[in-house]
């Protein structure tokens, strides 16, 4: 046995994707059951982008059969498919892309499994709805919205890609925002980091170690000189800014001759005045979750989210003094190894003390709705903990919101769908039906308008754009839309980063896309 | 079908003339790794029939996360060959020619790219952009360019005359460090990796002068004054030890012993840097460990292992480092390890090391998906010769949050209230 790390060949296969995501985020998508309805060229596309990363298992509901038109846009179809369950042909090839999957597949439309067993789609982590006529995915979007399982509509039109996504609520707890500040709390100091200043005397340093102490301690200590002339008070505006920065500046050594020495740590210092001084305090995202309805109100059934939300309210409110745990990771910085680390052990111990009390806090909590203290595990209150100031929750509408605010291309395939529902068929499928289809979809658009009381002058343009299209799925759309789709997907089993609320449309010709909420 | 089953969903949205020339055009593409396997799916149900293919690399585990037209009982085979058989299973009807070659082969020569209407990259290192890039420009022919890493990525559609090339701008040079830094006073954990890569050359591999790891005599930091610097630096050329035998030999000369390695690497030498007192009068010194106090019975076995490796090769023989093979990769871990460990810094777990050591982009199928997507869309406009109507896509695939719009362009032209199909009409 050598040091090496016995890697799974798992391990190996999944390193690239594993910095990304972690392997706690590999988990929850190995721990994922998702439900594809309909094989077609976007679906599949959809499910190839979440196989090859390790999905747990898949399940595609599909009543038809293989056409020769599949054939051709779908790259999980072969000739020798054709006549074949779709779903079924799917699955084969699809399976073969990662053993570690589990595949599986229903040959029934989704309409027939609403109608005789609504409960099948409950047991899925995502169900993904692609190239669904209006009254399915609204049948659908009813049954997964009281079962709160979130589901993610697509759809490959023509040269349009689009997406929509409908979940009562989905909390993100690593949300990775880009430009996140640091959790230094130089203006309200707890203890330990106090003593810890208070062990340097940058007045009687030799120099190797003034010029390699931390900024923060420079920092700390010239704000409790600035509080000796200030009546303690931070300095607020860019004028008193200004002038801490020149206090500090004013501490750099000098050689015999006068001239400033190079002391790259004070640089620092003054450089990270103005965002080291930010009063310490609890964004109003997580203070919108403290408040929220699901947080105050726990029971047996709250998911783990709400019950550690509700332990860091309560250590908020007590311990905390009004601030979050402390999050316990400083920036790199110009410093001596030893110092740096003193200084990273000063922040790291007191956020593990923070979450420890956190936990408390939480066992009391399960304790008192009867659910046993391993029901929340020490990793996830950790990663609470750390993220606490950066906690998101999405909630889309459900599909039978009354939406008053839409764009043209969202218009027309709503007018698609309403042109199916009295034709049974979409326009311009074939070539003879695309000149007499045009003054029909003319019809929907103009009914749909005038139900929403829009006055909106939709140009002939784009109703003979959509007529040309004849319902056609190309391969080269649904690859990207397959991408999208599966990356938010992702997202959404994963509770990493955060998903799209809710409506996504893409046009292929000039490479435009916009996300709204409907 | 009158219309050929793969073209039947594309005639409607495009134009005929359009929809016909796909067929009889030759596109090149160059790379069959993440983007390469999803550009070609693209091409070939887009339509395209006639593709050539080109990739020196060969398959790798890592690689199967995202590259599906690549399974496990394929590793160690060529990507460009494999590639192409797999598309094959799928569309027999496609001409694809495959390549297990260099693109930088001076066979692959200006009339060979006159041969296409078009190339497409799917590269991974500047050198081969650059170099497709040049040759493009030369025989005139369009290029589309396109990268990902992570959750980012750019398609960039290149003509000449009508364009920027790809080196119009300059790029941002790959980090490279002083000599002093990585023998002397390294102060981060990738100088002491960078070190360790070196040592790793030096014992098993092809000795480079460039990758020096003993102390540097003639660093000019360490002398006291100018003729104090001439005279450690002639002192170092004569001295035998340091310079006249190559560490290899030396290496070899102990039968890879790993206690003699480890005494040299982390006692003696250091011991020696710290007679270089000038270097330490404004840093924290460096600390010689000792062999009987640490007993990593683990590291003599992997020195064991390269050891035993290098005998197979034969007589005058090199290893290849190679971050995806273990011993190699703990090799390395281990070295750097000590090394931080020397210079007081906090150590690093073989997975970080990997990244920084193995320069590792993290990769996965959704972005290079959605990339491949747009390379074929611009593609189009190529073939219909709307240049004007090429665009520079740039993704940031993490967000597509409205709440926040400096974080969310998706696509670098967000117009969607001026949709105009009418050129595609």
């Amino acid at each position: 046995k050598t040091m090496t790390d016995h890697k799974t060949s798992k391990e190996q296969k999944y390193d690239r994707q594993l910095r990304l995501w972690g392997d706690h985020g590999q988990e929850a998508l190995e721990n994922a059951h998702v439900c594809l309805i309909n094989a077609t060229a976007t679906g599949t596309e959809i499910l190839k982008n979440l196989v090859l990363p390790g999905i747990g298992s898949f399940t595609i509901v599909d009543g038809h059969k293989v056409s020769g038109e599949d054939v051709g846009n779908n790259f999980f179809l072969t000739s020798s498919s054709i006549g074949k369950n779709r779903a079924q042909a799917a699955t084969e090839l699809l399976q073969e892309l990662n053993g570690d999957v589990s595949g599986n597949f229903v040959e029934e439309s989704p309409d027939k499994l609403l109608d005789n067993s609504p409960e099948f789609f409950h047991r899925f982590s995502l169900v993904i709805g692609v190239q669904l006529p209006e009254s399915t995915y609204l049948r659908l979007g009813s049954v997964l919205w009281e079962a709160g399982v979130p589901f993610l509509i697509c759809r490959t039109y023509g040269l349009i890609g689009y997406m929509r996504l409908i979940v009562k609520e989905h909390t993100v707890v690593e949300s990775h925002p880009d430009n996140a500040l640091e959790d230094l709390r130089l203006d309200q100091p707890f203890t330990e980091l106090k003593h810890h200043v208070e062990c340097y005397d940058l007045d009687n340093m030799e120099k190797k170690d003034h010029s390699h102490t931390p900024w923060i301690i420079v920092v700390a200590k010239y704000l409790e000189k600035w509080y000796s002339e200030h009546n303690s008070q931070l300095p607020k505006n860019y004028k008193e800014k200004e002038a801490f920065r020149q206090l500090i500046r004013a501490g750099i050594l000098t050689n015999e001759n006068g001239t400033p020495e190079d002391e790259e740590n004070f640089e620092e210092a003054i450089k990270n005045v103005n965002t080291a001084l930010n009063p310490t305090k609890v964004p109003s995202g997580t203070e919108e979750i403290f408040n929220a309805e699901q947080c105050e109100n726990i029971t047996s059934q709250s998911p783990s989210f709400w019950v550690i939300a509700h332990g860091v309210r309560d250590f908020v409110r007590n311990e905390g003094n009004g601030n979050l745990p402390v999050r316990g990771t400083i920036p790199d910085m110009i410093a001596d190894s030893d110092k740096f680390i003193k200084l990273q052990n000063v922040y790291r111990d007191k956020a593990m003390k923070d979450a420890a009390v956190v936990s408390k806090h939480v066992e009391a909590l399960l304790q008192s709705v009867g659910k046993p203290p391993e029901s929340t595990s020490e990793q996830e209150i950790k990663l609470f903990c750390k993220n606490a100031a950066f906690l998101r929750v999405v909630r889309c509408r459900s599909l039978f919101s009354i939406c008053d605010s839409e764009m043209v291309l969202y218009l027309m395939l709503r007018s698609i769908d309403r042109f199916y529902q009295q034709h049974s068929r979409y326009p311009g499928v074939y070539n003879y039906q695309v000149e007499e289809d045009i003054n029909k979809l003319k019809l929907c658009v103009n009914s749909l308008l005038q139900e929403y009381s829009l006055n909106v002058n939709v140009k002939d343009d784009y109703i003979h754009e959509f007529c040309r299209y004849g319902a056609a799925e190309p391969h080269t759309v649904a690859a990207f839309l397959g991408g999208s789709a599966a990356q938010e997907a992702i997202k959404i089993i994963t509770h990493q980063f955060v998903p799209f609320n809710n409506t996504f449309l893409y046009n292929a010709m000039s490479q435009t896309s916009a996300t709204f909420q409907l | 079908y009158s219309i050929p089953p793969t073209m039947a969903q594309l005639v409607g949205p495009l134009r005929k003339e359009l929809a016909d020339s796909l067929s009889s055009c030759r596109v090149l593409v160059v790379g069959a790794g993440g983007i390469g396997c999803e550009l070609l799916k693209n091409l070939v149900l887009a339509g395209f029939k006639n593709i050539e293919v080109i990739d020196l690399d060969t398959i790798d585990v890592s690689n199967l996360n995202r590259q599906f037209l690549f399974q496990k009982k394929h590793v160690g085979k060529s990507k460009a060959q494999v590639a192409k058989e797999s598309v094959l299973r799928f569309c027999p009807s496609a001409n694809i020619t495959a390549y297990h070659d260099s693109i930088m082969n001076p066979d692959y020569n200006v009339e060979f790219f006159r041969n296409f209407q078009l190339v497409m990259n799917a590269l991974d290192n500047r050198a081969a952009r650059n170099h497709v890039n040049r040759m493009c420009l030369a025989a005139d022919i369009p290029l589309i360019e396109s990268g990902t890493a992570g959750y980012l990525g750019q398609v960039t559609v290149i003509k000449k005359g009508q364009t920027e090339c790809y080196e119009c701008q300059p790029k941002p040079t790959q980090k490279t460090f002083p000599g002093c830094t990585i023998r002397n006073t390294p102060s981060e954990p990738i100088h002491c990796i960078v070190w360790a890569k070196y040592l790793f050359n030096q014992l098993f591999g092809e000795e480079d002068a460039d990758q020096e790891v003993s102390p540097d005599t003639a660093d000019p930091e360490a002398a006291w004054n100018p003729a104090d610097a001439a005279a450690r630096a002639t002192a170092s050329d004569q001295d035998g030890d340091i310079k006249r035998v190559s560490t290899k030999e030396w290496a070899r000369s102990t039968g890879y012993d790993p206690v003699k390695l480890f005494n040299k690497l982390f006692k003696d030498d250091i011991m020696y840097l710290l007679t270089m007192d000038k270097l330490w009068k404004k840093r924290k010194a460096p600390l010689p460990l000792d062999w009987t106090e640490i007993q990593q019975i683990e590291d003599m076995l992997i020195v064991e292992t390269l050891r035993s490796q290098l005998i197979e090769k034969g007589e005058g023989a090199e290893l290849v480092w190679d971050k995806d093979d273990p011993p190699a990769m703990d090799f390395v871990t281990a070295a750097a390890n000590l090394r931080m460990n020397v210079f007081s810094m906090n150590m690093k777990s073989r997975f970080d090391v990997k990244s920084m050591a193995g320069n590792i982009i993290p990769a996965i199928a959704t972005t290079n998906a959605v990339i491949a997507g747009l390379i074929v869309l611009e593609a189009l406009k190529i073939l219909n010769s709307d240049f004007d109507q090429c665009r520079t896509v740039n993704l940031r695939c993490y967000s597509f949050d409205t709440l926040k719009p400096e974080l969310h362009h998706v696509l670098s032209y967000l117009t969607y209230l001026c949709i105009c199909f009418s050129h595609l009409v």
